[in-house]
């Protein structure tokens, strides 16, 4: 069966002055309905380039799409014209933001935009929209939602206003569910509790969700799927509890250990040596490693490919490949 | 309803911002009953020439080098006035809202045309303008107001457009469009809201800048010769400045306190309005 959502070989670039700078290189990942995919990485790895290019919604200059398709239920959206891109968005396809504080538009009350966003893709009646609106503050959890729908973002604490901003981007049921980063702007306990909400509306619905994030702590509670990024490309994916047990690629081996944890309290926090490559300065090889502690010869000169030393897994590493080809495991898919 | 009566008490926190307001309330309701407390056209001799203010119960304001009642003509002038003053700000801030707003919000090429369009405007002197225009179009009150539109419309623009970059970008924006929003209706429903707040006081001076540009037409005899205003009443009576000057005075400070008055609603509003003076 084909997936619901694939990205295959997504290439998006930055036209910049110092040159065209390859922020995502052909990326592919399939998330099928009611599954949860992690994208993970760090800061301008181009995890969120790449789910703004799944909305076509890029900053555009300097941001492109330059290669690749993404392919919802079999139909290519990198092709779509705006018109019939935006029919796509919202109702096929919604995407919750970072900081929920200011995805609200501060001059418009609550009820507004979410019956705004209601009638975007359904026509009906201002009144049939303000019932569904309750309907959906009410599924979200928000208390007293009648009386809330006058309510203006300023008066929502943070927790509330993601509340709102998930409540508007499920109102047209859509089948992919984008979050970026939706509890970085939140505190610990708030957070638990929007990825718990989250979990229970897509159970309900069997959405589709793709969730973006740097905390492999969001990663190990909602996650089925796990890819990690590392300067605009996938260099590892995995089934989340494969991937905590033995992560393959030696970034993600980093990422791991660099988590704090109450176990090693005390301790000095890991960190990976060195620092993330700049997009203009990217190596000819793996652009992991000068920073990789397994790094040889070929991995300075060659950039290594994903290939799967273990069923469902893949990695792009020379190291990993070497490992598993010396103990005889199969190589290559 | 909350958010009103917030709106007023920050407005009426400014005691000189009220006192135009209550100038202003005096002036509208004189442009109101002008057909009831002067029934009769303005514009008809009614009266001995030159008679002085405040010596005849007929005549409270006196009368002109003609004969006619100078209050009748300054209260139907107030109509005049305000009205143009009025359209002719709807007519700046439509013009400079849109050209600001899409010059913005579409960026690149269409942000270089258009304020190249409007730097080209801004460098014909206004006056000049204004008068170009109103002896192409014809003498009529509609034109002089367009006219004055036309000339008074950049600062709105330039303004509006520095409101739509920073808002813009903003992720509630972006969050909009997500949810398969169109641009136009981002343009007017979402980013609009935020970036009215300065542009309604910048519009409120535009009156006040409207009624001394119409002002300034009627003096110099272009305006519409059968309707009274204050500048004309001024233009009348320039020639007889050094014997009957209150011919000049009277319709002169009522311009004054309009304008004066617009002006200070125009700083209350700003206090009311901006964001960051609230909840001080």
């Amino acid at each position: 069966m084909a997936p619901l959502l694939e990205i295959d070989r997504l290439s998006v670039s930055l036209f910049t002055r110092a040159g065209v700078l390859p922020a995502v290189d052909g990326l592919s990942l399939r998330v099928d309905a009611g599954e949860t995919v992690a994208i993970v990485g760090e800061s301008g790895c181009g995890k969120s380039l790449s789910a703004l290019a799944v909305m076509r919604l890029l900053p555009e200059p300097p941001a492109r799409i330059v290669g690749g398709a993404v392919r919802l239920a079999g139909r290519d959206l990198v092709t779509l014209s705006e018109g019939a891109m935006r029919r796509v968005r919202g109702k096929e396809v919604s995407m919750i933001f970072q900081d929920p504080m200011t995805s609200l538009n501060p001059v418009v009350p609550i009820g507004a935009q979410l019956i705004e966003a209601i009638r975007q893709h359904n026509p009906i009646s201002h009144r049939a929209a303000q019932a569904r609106a309750v309907a959906l503050l009410e599924k979200v959890r928000i208390p007293d939602a009648a009386r809330r729908l006058d309510d203006y973002p300023h008066q929502l604490s943070g927790g509330m206003s993601q509340r709102v901003m998930i409540a508007m981007a499920i109102a047209c049921e859509p089948k992919v569910l984008i979050a970026d980063e939706p509890t970085t702007a939140l505190d610990v306990t708030i957070q638990a509790q929007i990825l718990k909400l989250m979990q229970e509306l897509q159970a309900a619905s069997n959405m589709a969700v793709v969730i973006i994030t740097h905390d492999l702590g969001v990663v190990a509670e909602t996650a089925d799927r796990v890819a990690v990024m590392y300067a605009g490309r996938k260099v590892e994916e995995a089934p989340v509890e494969a991937l905590f047990e033995r992560p393959l690629h030696p970034y993600t081996r980093g990422l791991l250990g660099a988590t704090p944890s109450p176990a090693r309290f005390g301790g000095r926090l890991a960190d990976i040596a060195g620092t993330v490559p700049s997009l203009a300065e990217l190596p000819a090889g793996c652009a992991f490693a000068q920073r990789c502690p397994l790094a040889f010869e070929r991995c300075r000169l060659e950039r290594p490919a994903l290939s799967a030393p273990l069923p469902h897994r893949l990695a792009a590493c020379f190291a990993t490949e070497k490992e598993f080809s010396r103990d005889g495991a199969p190589v290559g898919s | 309803m909350t958010a009103t009566i917030d709106f007023a008490r920050r407005f009426a926190r400014n005691r000189a911002a009220l006192a135009g307001f209550a100038l202003l309330l005096v002036v509208i309701a004189f442009a109101i009953t002008a057909p009831w407390l002067f029934p009769r056209p303005p514009l008809r001799i009614v009266g001995r020439p030159e008679v002085w203010p405040f010596l005849s119960w007929r005549f409270p304001l006196g009368t002109d080098s003609l004969g006619r009642d100078i209050a009748a003509m300054v209260a139907h002038g107030a109509r005049t006035t305000l009205l143009i003053g009025l359209f002719a700000s709807l007519t700046a801030t439509l013009i400079g809202v849109t050209i600001g707003a899409t010059a913005a919000y579409f960026g690149g090429w269409v942000d270089e045309a258009l304020m190249r369009f409007t730097e080209l405007f801004q460098t014909i002197p206004n006056l000049i303008f204004v008068l170009t225009i109103v002896l192409i179009l014809g003498q009529k009150i509609a034109y002089i107001t367009l006219a004055v539109g036309i000339v008074t419309w950049t600062p709105i623009a330039r303004l509006t457009r520095a409101e739509f970059l920073t808002l813009r970008d903003r992720e509630f924006v972006q969050a909009c469009r997500s949810m398969g929003m169109g641009d136009v209706r981002i343009m007017l429903r979402e980013i609009l809201p935020n970036a009215l707040p300065p542009v309604i006081v910048l519009a409120s001076l535009v009156v006040a800048g409207a009624i001394l540009f119409e002002s300034a037409v009627s003096f110099l005899g272009l305006g519409d010769p059968d309707v009274s205003s204050w500048g004309r009443l001024i233009g009348d009576g320039r020639t007889l400045i050094r014997t009957s000057w209150y011919i000049c005075a009277v319709p002169g400070i009522a311009i004054m306190l309009t304008v004066l008055a617009l002006n200070l609603i125009g700083d209350g509003l700003n206090d009311a309005l901006n964001p960051k003076l609230r909840d001080r």
